[in-house]
């Protein structure tokens, strides 16, 4: 057998000169004879088995709302592949929400269903209308449960429950996942049911009538099903690639009961609110691609992209990507995104009504979700490995920050009366978030 | 069950060899000529330290140390000196291969079972155990040890090589005669019999041409690292057992089997190990290293 | 420019890329790059659950990535 040393390059000589001293320093210690293993308690962390994912943000809007909203999800994986995970999240919002009303030339008076009924508070001349005691609390908890069916198939359960001051929300959903092509693809089906009950403070409006009309109606209720397609693929080593098709469907009161749209005269004068009035259905469908690519060792990048149609007229573009940079043998990385988003207006959307259209007959809102805008989101997240602790060995600290920005488009002519005000004033956000997990 | 029985018999013209099992593996001592007493005597000594060394660290006994430190995991515990020997040495081969050995990569095997099958598992079984992959993860400063939950301690993978060390150092202290200790393949030898170098063979399984590939050894220690043994079979392709610690996967590309010859078997078993680690890059590991080395592509 | 029948197309042809693909995908060997943590289609999931109630709230859109539903009554 051939001899194959030859001088070795000086550092690989000095690792193996450090494994001989290694060595020599085993072999040399000494077959001392190993202690009597002692009865010291064992101790186990807590949750040890659960692994945990909690955050606490923050959210502001220029002048309107603010929320604060932590967040925990545990999850744990059973030895025969079940797996559970259970969340809760607590929200607390506060501020001034828009109502829907239309800024004027002159101070616009409203009286608030918000918190303490008869609250009435005065929107100063070129000021967005809003609702300045805003508040309201939301508590939500859910669960999924995965269960292996074959070595190929998996079936999940889930449900959810939120409810809130005036809303309560109960949600079910199911789904099967089935693996083929060595597990290079994966086929999802999954259907969902939702139903909600709002109780609006101060009970809820005749849609369309006047702002000053006392009628009132109990309780609400609306129902959503929905189903999702999903297909996720390898593409190759570093590439990863996810389509999904989803289509849902909600009947029943889908109106705002908060708020109003302005009447205005042909001088740009406000005459008069009325409640909005939306169709009692809505059925949306949707298109999701999205690709996650490790480019290095260091960079990887998730690109998304989601088209959204439904029958309000609703279409909708969202694109969305996030960059990972890992730093240090991948103990931190820094993650910055961008999101792009567009909408078009609801086919009832409108900004005003004009009081010469009389008493309107069809449906109409001023809410301006419902309108035609674009928003960007820029974000950045940084996030770092920490040591472990409680006997956990390893655990993961971030911090997010996010800058939301909407602009809307105008394309609704205007009354002479109404030029010089800021109708559609962009919605300005920032968020902050803290995260822990362990 | 330790079958603690020992067979002396005959090895060609000019040897004899005392043959036990431990570890699970054929272990047996070749030592020249001489009468059945003294050689069982010597065998004895081997066996008994190869015994010693696998009841305190086998990973299958419930009284050996390595159970008792997964019993106190969470805990901060005092190894003894021998434990922190070892796990001294293995916290400089952690670092000495840039993690690629690293022994508590054990809880990997639960995603992976090498039977010859085809049941490779996926990402999602493997990314929650490499989360409890990581000698950096435990606190180590002899000799007090803490072990994080959920983590394992495996010392397989510096065992064997250790116990054929052990037992050599044992017998080398009795007197000058020649003798070489071999544990399943790991082995090492003081100096020649007589007669001429000892004639290893090395197994090359699988292959169509030669059996057994024959080499000399006058002294020094040789081990192996491979896959002959453990292994799945998946599209006609063949996956080794050695685990890549920082990925949870199998090293790619690596070569079959590495024998390596080093001056102590821990030493000879580490570089064949970390050889195995650089896969592709294997034979080029082993040139750097300047040692002997046999490969199995 | 127009949102129209042409996104929806191009998301369609996608998705027809996407799963006329049998011959696609890697040997299991090859999923070292795949098993890290940021190649998970769910890699930071509270961060998309924080996203996605903040957008429901804000947008006529909802879901895509997962179920559409809203789940309170911030819209």
């Amino acid at each position: 057998m051939q001899l194959r040393s030859k001088a070795p390059p000086a550092k690989a000589a000095n690792t193996r000169r450090r494994l001989m001293a290694a060595s020599c320093a085993l072999l040399s210690a000494g077959a001392a004879r190993s202690q009597e293993p002692s009865a010291a308690p064992a101790h186990s962390g807590l949750l040890e088995d659960w692994s945990v994912d909690s955050a606490l943000a923050y959210y502001h809007e220029n002048g309107r709302v603010t929320a604060i909203e932590p967040v925990v999800d545990v999850s744990k994986v059973f030895a025969d592949g079940q797996s559970l995970n259970l969340n809760a999240t607590f929200d607390a919002l506060s501020g001034a929400s828009p109502n829907g009303a239309l800024p004027s030339h002159s101070p616009q008076t409203f009286t608030s269903p918000s918190g303490k009924a008869g609250h009435v508070y005065t929107i100063a001349p070129g000021q967005l209308p809003a609702d300045p005691h805003y508040s309201d609390a939301r508590f939500a908890f859910g669960g999924d449960w995965t269960k292996p069916l074959t070595r190929v198939d998996a079936l999940s359960i889930g449900g959810k429950f939120s409810v809130e001051d005036d809303f309560v929300s109960v949600t079910v959903n199911a789904s099967i996942a089935h693996d083929f092509n060595d597990k290079n693809t994966t086929l999802s089906f999954g259907l969902f049911n939702e139903f909600d009950s709002l109780h609006p403070v101060g009970d809820t409006p005749v849609p369309g009538s006047n702002f000053t009309s006392l009628v009132r109606e109990g309780g609400k209720t609306k129902d959503g099903v929905g189903a999702l397609l999903g297909i996720t693929q390898v593409m190759t080593r570093n590439w990863l690639s996810e389509f999904n098709l989803s289509v849902d469907r909600f009947k029943g009161y889908m109106n705002d009961p908060y708020k109003i749209t302005s009447i205005i005269d042909s001088a740009g004068n406000t005459t008069g609110y009325e409640f909005e009035s939306r169709p009692d259905q809505r059925t949306r469908k949707s298109a999701y691609w999205e690709n996650r690519v490790a480019w290095c060792s260091q960079v990887s990048t998730a690109l998304s992209l989601r088209y959204m149609s439904d029958d309000w007229a609703v279409r909708s573009d969202t694109a969305q990507l996030h960059l990972r940079w890992s730093l240090s043998n991948r103990e931190r990385y820094i993650e910055p995104t961008f999101r792009w988003y567009r909408q078009t207006a609801a086919n009832f959307y409108t900004p005003f009504i004009l009081d010469t259209a009389k008493q309107s007959t069809g449906f109409e809102s001023a809410d301006s979700r419902l309108s035609a805008f674009h928003a960007l989101t820029y974000g950045v997240k940084y996030a770092q490995k920490l040591p472990g602790f409680g006997g956990r060995a390893e655990s993961e600290f971030s911090v997010r920050a996010e800058y939301y920005q909407e602009t809307f488009n105008e394309h609704v002519p205007v009354p002479a009366g109404l030029q010089g005000l800021d109708l559609y004033p962009s919605l300005k956000a920032i968020l902050v978030q803290f995260g822990w997990r362990f | 069950m330790l079958d603690e029985a020992l067979i002396v018999e005959a090895r060609g013209e000019h040897l004899l060899a005392v043959k036990f099992a431990a570890m699970a593996s054929p272990c047996e001592v070749l030592l020249p000529l001489m009468s059945r007493p003294a050689a069982l005597a010597i065998g004895m000594v081997a066996a008994q330290e190869a015994w010693r060394v696998e009841k305190k660290y086998s990973r299958y006994r419930d009284d050996s140390v390595t159970a008792w430190i997964h019993d106190n995991r969470g805990t901060t515990i005092e190894v003894d000196q021998e434990t922190a020997s070892l796990l001294d040495f293995a916290s400089q081969c952690f670092d000495l291969s840039g993690g690629l050995f690293d022994i508590t990569s054990g809880v990997l095997r639960r995603a992976w079972t090498f039977d010859g099958s085809d049941r490779i598992p996926e990402a999602a079984a493997i990314e929650p155990l490499l989360r409890l992959v990581g000698f950096g993860k435990l606190q180590w400063h002899s000799p007090y040890l803490l072990l994080p939950a959920g983590m394992e301690l495996d010392f397989g993978g510096i065992g064997k090589e250790y116990a054929v060390d052990r037992a050599y150092d044992l017998l080398a202290a009795r007197d000058g005669n020649p003798f070489l200790v071999n544990f399943g393949g790991d082995l090492r030898a003081n100096r020649a019999p007589a007669h001429g170098p000892w004639q290893i063979g090395i197994e090359r399984p699988d292959t169509e041409r030669d059996a057994t590939m024959l080499l000399d050894l006058e002294h020094g220690a040789l081990a192996t690292s491979g896959d002959s043994r453990r292994y799945l079979l998946k599209n006609g392709i063949r996956y080794g057992h050695v685990l890549n610690p920082l990925t949870g996967w199998p090293v790619s590309r690596s070569p079959r089997s590495v024998t390596v010859a080093a001056s102590s078997c821990t030493e000879a078993g580490l570089l064949a190990t970390m050889a195995l680690l650089q896969g592709d890059r294997a034979q080029a590991f082993l040139d750097e290293q300047g040692v002997r080395y046999w490969l199995l592509q | 420019m127009k949102i129209g029948r042409s996104s929806f197309l191009c998301l369609v042809a996608g998705a027809a890329l996407v799963s006329g693909c049998s011959s696609l995908g890697v040997k299991p060997w090859q999923r070292d790059v795949l098993a890290r943590e940021e190649m998970r289609l769910d890699a930071n999931p509270l961060d998309a659950a924080i996203d996605d109630h903040l957008y429901f709230s804000k947008e006529a859109s909802s879901g895509g990535r997962s179920f559409a539903g809203g789940g309170c009554g911030c819209n």
